[in-house]
Order: C-alpha cells, then structure tokens, then sequence
C-alpha cells in the first residue's frame, strides 16, 4: 500500500557515496528530528530528471531552507556509485543529499515502486515528493509516469 | 546454469543509449556473423570497473580488432541513460559500445546473476569477459566477487 499523509517513514537501509565509498545509512539518520524535502524518481542520469526534477531542488535549495527545511535528499532506485556521479554531473555540492535505494528497500516499504522492467530499466521508483517532520510524512505527491509537475520544488515551496 | 564454452549466447533484448535516447537491440542483433569481446561488470561507475576494467578495454580496443575482434561489448545491469553517461565520463567514444542490462535478462539467462541486494545495489552481473564468434562462446572467464584477474582486456589479448 502506497504511503499516506500522517504515516511514519517505514526504517530502510540505504546508501550514499563518501569520500571513503558507499557507506550506509538509515532512514531513522535522515529523518529523525528534522524537517526533510524528499523527492524520488525513475532513474539517475535519465533526461526528464536531469532537466527539471534534480536542477529545480538544487536551485530551490536555499529557498526551501529559508522555509524551515534542514535537509532535500534525492532518492533513486541506484546504487550509490551511480546517485554519487550524478550529483557530481549536475553541480550538487551539499545542497542535496543524493540517497540511493539500489536494492529498492525504501521504495517497496512505501509502496511507490514502479516496474519498468519492460523497457529495461528494472523495478524503480515513482516521481514523487514529500516534506517529512521528524519521521512524518506532512505532504505526499506523486507524478503520473513521463510528468514533473506535482513533484516540483517550485510546487513544494508553494506548498510550504 | 552459468553459460559455458560452446554454448550460444541467450536471446534476450537489451537497450544502447542513441543520440534518440534508449533503443531496443537484441543479442542476435549484436552477436550474429561477428566476432564479439564481451565483458561484464557489476555496476557502471564503481570502482575497479571505472578505474581498472572500462579502460582497459578501451586502450586495448586497437589491438583486439587487429587480431580480428569486430566489436567489443561492456555490458552491466545499469539503465540505457546509466551506460550512456558512464561511456561519456570515460571517453569511450565508439571503440566500445556501452549495453544495458538494466532488467537483467542477459545477466540471468547466461546464469551470470549475483545478488549484491545487501550490499544496496540489487541484483547485478558477475565480472566476466567473453570471446564469441557468431553468438557461439569460444572463450569464458569470471573473476570472483571484489577480483579482477581473468576478465581484463589484457588477459583476452594473450588469448588471441
């Protein structure tokens, strides 16, 4: 069942690229006591994501923060390796934290898996946004497959 | 089972990244009437294959069409927009063509599968290399998890 307003984020074990490598991290680390912006998507390095979805959180960063949020992560269905050099390739820096669900564990607990198995890009996740308080999930939007417009920075910061 | 000398290369479809976007090509389509050096590795921009496997293949691309190879092949269970950025970051240019297994059918119908789910990067393909003349293997190697010793673009060449 796809996750709700009101529902606690379910506790998954997830990835991100260090200095060091991969390293673990838990979604309890990410959310526990903060206000998060979390955005997920198809795929890394895919061109609706790179145009719009990813570019418009990085350029939004301080505006979202100036609203109360402490942290944006940037959650896909790749390893950390792949979240790590696409956040290299659009100029992230720390203004997103870029979160890899490669074995898909968050994205099943919420329920926002998608297969594109079919066009050969395996089981993924849905275009989707949420502001997260301390492990609360306070907005939730999805984006029907191939659209950003829900799951916008732009149509969070109006929300927020 | 893992495919074995002598054996034809399964029928499945992948994907290649075109300047369209992700097309469909299929085995046959790349294995038919050619002589084919195919290696696999478990991820696009990790480490032993960025710095190690990748270019190796690609320096070595002059020599192994000398001694009658017609394409070479990286094949790895990453998307289309994945394998294309990798093969950009590393300036393959066209000595090596970058395919996409991103469903994992190559991976599993060759038997050449690994589960690095716990590891938070899903279902992969082990590190092996390939000769194949006309979708025939006429030369297997695979290196254990975390090694790389009998897939190199180096050891291929000894063989030829």
């Amino acid at each position: 069942m796809t996750i709700s307003i009101g529902d606690k984020i379910p506790s998954a074990d997830l990835n991100i690229l260090t200095d060091d490598g991969p390293g673990g991290i838990s979604t309890d680390e990410i959310f526990s006591g903060k206000k998060v912006a979390i955005f997920g998507l198809p795929g890394a390095f895919t061109p609706t994501c790179s145009a719009q979805h990813l570019p418009g959180f990085v350029n939004n960063a301080d505006a979202l923060k100036a609203k109360g949020i402490d942290t944006i992560v940037c959650l896909a269905v790749n390893d950390p390796f792949v979240m790590g050099a696409w956040g290299k390739d659009q100029n992230v820096g720390d203004k997103v934290m870029m979160v890899a669900d490669g074995s898909a564990n968050f994205t099943k607990a919420t329920g926002l898996e998608l297969d594109l198995t079919e066009k050969g890009l395996g089981v993924r996740c849905q275009r989707f946004s949420m502001v997260v308080d301390d492990g609360e999930v306070k907005s939730l939007n999805i984006d029907e497959a191939g659209a950003v417009e829900k799951t916008s920075a732009e149509a969070m910061l109006g929300e927020i | 089972m893992t495919i074995s000398i002598g054996d034809k290369i399964p029928s499945v479809e992948l994907n290649v990244l075109t300047g369209d976007g992700p097309v469909a090509i299929s085995t046959d389509e790349i294995f038919a009437g050619k002589k084919v050096a195919v290696f696999g590795l478990p991820g696009a921009f990790t480490r032993t294959c960025s710095a190690k496997h990748l270019p190796g293949f690609v320096n070595n691309a002059d020599a192994l069409k000398a001694k009658g190879v017609d394409a070479i092949v990286c094949l790895a269970v990453n998307d289309a927009f994945v394998m294309g950025a990798w093969g950009k970051a590393q300036d393959v240019g066209d000595s090596v063509m970058m395919v996409a297994d991103g469903s994992a059918r190559f991976a599993k119908a060759a038997g050449l599968d690994i589960d690095m789910s716990a590891k938070g990067f899903g279902l992969r393909s082990r590190r092996f290399s390939m000769v194949v003349d006309d979708g025939e293997v006429k030369s297997l190697h695979i290196d254990e998890p975390g090694t790389f010793e009998h897939t190199s673009a180096e050891v291929m060449l000894g063989e030829l």
